[in-house]
């Protein structure tokens, strides 16, 4: 049963001593409370508070680092299962799979692909996780091998280490010591000499079941041995498996606080048919996986996929915002109009839209308001007059305009003659209040 | 320990909507939420419309333009080829033509291709109007008259027209598509609004406004989430009508469908790019709760009928 | 309960030309309204105000206090303005409230000026960017702010937490949130935190004969939560006490005599707690 912040502020020592980086005992409590810190945190903490704490304050899905250094991934720490409840909180990773019987060309070719997969989209970096290597030779010298040769191409990827075989793991994860890589592979028949490797080399360990419950048995079973680190697998293979099975995991670890599946979920959606293996990607994205595992790097696939990931790990309570400049809608020239609004997404996508369907070429000058709408922002002190003026005496677009005009919103018809004090020479018109009376009032305007 | 696997029941269910006269295509009647096969019934598979339109598609990428070619010149040989070579299961005929910054085609132009299309093929027509909501209430009015008998979907009725639509929807016995602006209650409210004018709220197909990947996908996926789990889970008799995402019309328009590979090197081979665009589009409101889309690439219409077949 | 009467808001046409034009008139019956119905405290809200705010906060903190023997509420994100108000304000009437602090790092000199005025203040459970997810994340940022109080050396009795009222019309789960906020803010110090919404906001895009519905039930759902004070239209909030017997008896399960009232408040009741879909005829379905 989880404790209220209230509740575990009457355990905490209540010296407000800031040690824990919060203000207060009560503030650090309420983090506690989120899942949001670890006990951890609090150096004087008593122990039998901290037997009261300890599974109360521990995450529904054990947060886990996969990888070292800057392009380490974060991974579990979910609370939810639909995204207009809570923002998902660490972004599926998306791992290419190599074999250690490729070639030692294709090998490299996969990881200067992967290396050069960094893309930048509306304002975020985004690129391409890891690799997998699988021991497909089933030659323990052959996997230290093509891992050796990965590790010396790019040695800050991420790796997963794929292989059932506790001494061609061992001789493997020996090439690459301290980069927390996953060793994937532990099963019901291997489970106590892949637990012992992956201790031996700090490695998080990937851990496999045919079934929920066999998973369920296996994970308590390799936990009790002294690994608590680990990724898992359902065996799920098919859309539809994949799917039940990541769904009745995340409603047992959030629903039913199961322990023994609040781990993050690895998914394979390897496919011969690339644009299945796209939608199957998608799926495991959206629904649940940690990380997804596909056969290929193309750029194209990379971009529908980082742009899913990045659009459902958008925080719900937190607006997307567009970038703050002046935006042409159609074949603009000196004569066209210039609209000004703010810099939330669907204020902008509805009023481009509206504009669009005008057909009436528009500058469209978007402003930085921290995603607010424009009442909100306006009500906010984020959308005022002075800063409206000074937005467009910046971005300079009066030299590229015949008529001075500037419409506003009908929201901040309000506004209107103090921009024009702040903006002289500047003609302000009010616009309608919503996007839907655009085209009319565009039309009507020229 | 063996894991409580929870399964979850809901007291709601989505209608069941049923198109078409010689073939028919059928969609929703689920009781849980989307492809959660493993918590109760899920009796019929999402439809997939291809889309065509009552003039050229100008405006359309090569991507897509090029796959209908010539047939694209002329809405009925559109259909037949949609029907005959695509194996369409239905066909959604977009009336953009009728729009006034268009040809402004006439309501009467407008029901004779209609009539024309209904005449050529088997398959169950979905007719959307333009958008512009005034000219679309004349049209689509044409247009239900004109498709009398045919249990088409007629669409789309919004806040500023749906009385004369509906109205005549429900004259001709046709199902319709309530199309709202990316908010549930505003949803809510028009499926009210139908309903109270004695429309059959389970001749309702809701449209709660699509999004392309990239471009506000977010919020349609969310609002589709949360509807379902309206009719679920509150049992919400007003959101229990299946949903329709017009993923094609969006997911062509973006730059990501559109710009060369010369021009963005980093985004990869355009064609792949643009298919991939309105594929992840559609498996991602799929997953969030949509069981009629309309779609305009083959290819795209056939990955995505694979994904379903794995689901 | 205090109310604060929110009526003489920048956004109302007729108080903002009242403000524009320096007309004294309609501010001081609006305020001498509101005192007879119950105000114990008149809001000022004028806005950003960037350009003549110090000024305009002056001329209204005097009008209303020419008018009423009410202390003020200072409504604005502008600090100087705020400041300015506070300086004319007369504080025989009781001590002004700043509305408001937040987690927004802009508004922590408001905090100060509280100080250092000896005043009370509103802390707004926001950050910057981004609402709150739930009522956690509201008393997560509520004891952060009581932490900057105490770090500034502001009694915290002096503080009013408030949850954020969010509209229906748009943010259905909140309603319920901030009730569930407005209990827990109390918890967190003893004596119990004091408590304070924008009740209209709540009902704020909804259709004008529904407004008074949703405001009334929302008010008496909050009250029995514990809320200290509510920025309130005073009028609508004696309507509320008057129905809260019969409200009180549906939100307890009883079944009360007139069959219209009872659909009428178990649905707008369904409506608040989420158990129903918002729409705009909620009350036709």
């Amino acid at each position: 049963m989880a404790l209220s912040g209230v509740e575990i502020f009457k355990l905490l020592p209540k010296t407000n001593c800031k040690k824990c980086g919060h203000p207060t005992c009560l503030a650090f409590a309420m983090k506690l409370a989120q899942r949001q810190a670890s006990l951890d945190a609090c150096p004087d903490v008593s122990e039998e508070a901290k037997i009261k704490l300890g599974e109360a304050s521990a995450p529904p899905f054990r947060p886990i680092t996969f990888g070292e250094g800057a392009k380490a991934v974060k991974m579990g720490e979910e609370t939810v299962l639909f995204r207009h409840e809570k923002k998902f909180v660490n972004p599926c990773a998306i791992v290419v799979a190599v074999k250690d019987t490729d070639s030692e060309e294709s090998i490299k070719a996969v990881v200067a692909a992967l290396l050069d997969s960094e893309i930048d989209r509306v304002g975020q970096r985004l690129r391409l996780d890891g690799l997998l290597i699988s021991n497909e030779s089933g030659d323990p010298a052959k996997l230290a091998q093509a891992v050796a040769l990965v590790a010396g191409q790019g040695a800050e990827i991420p790796l997963i280490i794929s292989t059932t075989d506790s001494s061609a793991a061992d001789a493997a994860l020996g090439k690459i010591p301290g980069k927390r890589p996953i060793l994937y592979g532990a099963n019901d028949s291997n489970a106590e000499a892949m637990a012992e490797t992956a201790k031996k080399h700090k490695a998080i360990l990937g851990v496999s079941a045919p079934s929920l419950d066999a998973l369920s048995d296996l994970t308590d079973k390799i936990k009790a041995m002294g690994v608590e680190d680990m990724v898992i697998d359902t065996g799920a293979r098919t859309a539809g498996e994949i799917l039940r099975n990541n769904t009745f995991i995340r409603r047992a670890a959030i629903k039913k606080s199961a322990k023994s599946v609040g781990y993050p979920i690895i998914s394979f959606a390897q496919r011969d048919d690339d644009m299945l293996e796209a939608l199957v990607a998608s799926l495991c994205v959206s629904k649940y996986s940690s990380i997804v595992v596909l056969s290929s790097i193309e750029k194209w696939k990379s971009l529908a996929l980082f742009t899913l990931r990045q659009n459902i790990y958008t925080d719900p309570q937190v607006p997307m915002q567009v970038e703050q400049k002046i935006y042409d809608i159609g074949e603009t020239n000196a004569d066209a109009p210039l609209m000004i609004t703010t810099n939330f997404s669907l204020t902008f996508f509805i009023v481009s839209g509206e504009v669009e369907n005008s057909k009436v070429p528009v500058r469209l000058a978007v402003m930085d308001s921290e995603g607010l709408s424009v009442l909100t922002a306006w009500a906010a002190g984020k959308f005022t007059a002075s800063k409206i003026a000074q937005f467009i005496q910046e971005s300079g677009v009066e030299n590229q305009i015949s008529k001075k005009e500037l419409i506003i919103p009908g929201y901040v018809a309000i506004l209107s003659g103090a921009i024009e004090e702040k903006l002289p020479g500047w003609k302000v018109i009010v616009g309608p209040r919503e996007a839907n009376a655009l085209p009319a009032f565009l039309k009507t305007k020229n | 320990m063996a894991l409580a696997a929870p399964a979850e029941t809901y007291p709601g269910k989505v209608f069941e909507v049923i198109i078409g006269t010689e073939k028919t295509a059928v969609f929703g009647g689920e009781n849980v939420l989307p492809f959660h096969k493993f918590d109760g019934s899920v009796p019929n598979r999402p439809v997939i419309a291809y889309e065509i339109q009552d003039v050229a598609p100008e405006d359309w990428p090569d991507t897509v333009k090029n796959v209908y070619g010539d047939a694209a010149s002329d809405p009925v040989k559109w259909a037949i080829f949609c029907q005959n070579e695509l194996k369409a299961e239905a066909i959604a005929l977009r009336l953009i033509g009728t729009h006034p910054d268009r040809q402004d085609r006439s309501a009467e132009d407008a029901a004779k291709t209609v009539r024309a299309v209904l005449d050529a093929i088997e398959v169950p027509l979905i007719i959307l109007g333009s958008n512009h909501v005034e000219k679309d209430s004349a049209v689509l009015v044409a247009a239900a008259n004109a498709a009398s008998g045919c249990n088409c979907i007629i669409g789309k009725a919004q806040e500023a027209n749906y009385k004369t639509i509906a109205a005549a929807a429900m004259a001709q016995n046709h199902k319709l598509i309530a199309m709202s602006e990316l908010d549930i209650n505003l949803s809510k409210q028009l499926g009210i609004l139908i309903t109270q004018m004695g429309f059959d709220k389970e001749k309702l197909i809701t449209d709660p406004m699509c999004s392309a990947l990239g471009y506000g996908i977010e919020y349609t996926y969310s609002v589709m989430e949360r509807i379902r789990l309206a009719a679920l889970a509150q049992n919400d008799a007003v959101m229990q009508p299946p949903m329709l995402a017009d993923i094609g019309m969006y997911a062509w328009k973006v730059k990501e469908s559109q710009a060369a590979e010369a021009d963005l090197p980093q985004w990869g081979s355009l064609k792949e790019r643009g298919i991939a665009w309105e594929v992840v589009t559609a498996g991602a409101l799929l997953l969030a709760g949509a069981e009629l889309l309309i779609m305009r690439h083959p290819e795209s219409v056939s990955a995505v009928q694979k994904f379903i077949d794995e689901l | 309960m205090l109310i604060i009467g929110e009526k003489l808001s920048i956004i109302a046409k007729r108080v903002r030309e009242a403000m524009l034009n320096k007309d004294k008139g309609p501010i001081q019956e609006i305020a001498a309204a509101q005192w007879k119905a119950g105000s114990g405290m008149i809001d000022a809200n004028i806005g950003p105000a960037e350009d003549n705010g110090e000024e305009l906060m002056q001329w209204m903190v005097t009008t209303i206090q020419e008018a009423v023997p009410l202390p003020v509420c200072l409504d604005t994100t502008n600090f100087k303005a705020v400041e300015a108000g506070l300086i004319v304000h007369n504080n025989q009437w009781g001590k002004p409230l700043i509305n408001s602090t937040s987690n927004d790092p802009e508004r922590f000199p408001m905090l100060e000026l509280a100080v250092k005025h000896n005043c009370q203040i509103i802390g707004l459970t926001v950050g910057k960017g981004g609402l709150p997810a739930d009522a956690e994340e509201r008393s997560a940022i509520a004891a952060e702010i009581m932490g900057r109080a105490m770090e500034y050396g502001l009694p915290l009795e002096d503080l009013y937490l408030d949850p954020l009222v969010l509209q229906i019309a748009t943010s259905q789960d909140h309603a319920l949130q901030v009730i569930r906020a407005v209990k827990m803010f109390q918890e967190m110090n003893e004596p119990p935190m004091k408590t304070v919404v924008g009740l209209s906001n709540v009902s704020n895009g909804c259709p004008k004969h529904v407004r008074p519905i949703l405001n009334k039930h929302y008010f008496v759902m909050l009250m029995n939560a514990g809320l200290t004070a509510a920025i309130a239209d005073a009028n609508e909030i004696a309507e509320a006490m008057k129905d809260k017997p019969l409200i009180d008896d549906v939100l307890a399960g009883r079944t009360i005599d007139d069959a219209a009232r009872m659909t009428e408040t178990q649905k707008t009741i369904d409506v608040l707690t989420g158990k129903t879909l918002y729409a705009h005829s909620y009350l036709e379905m």
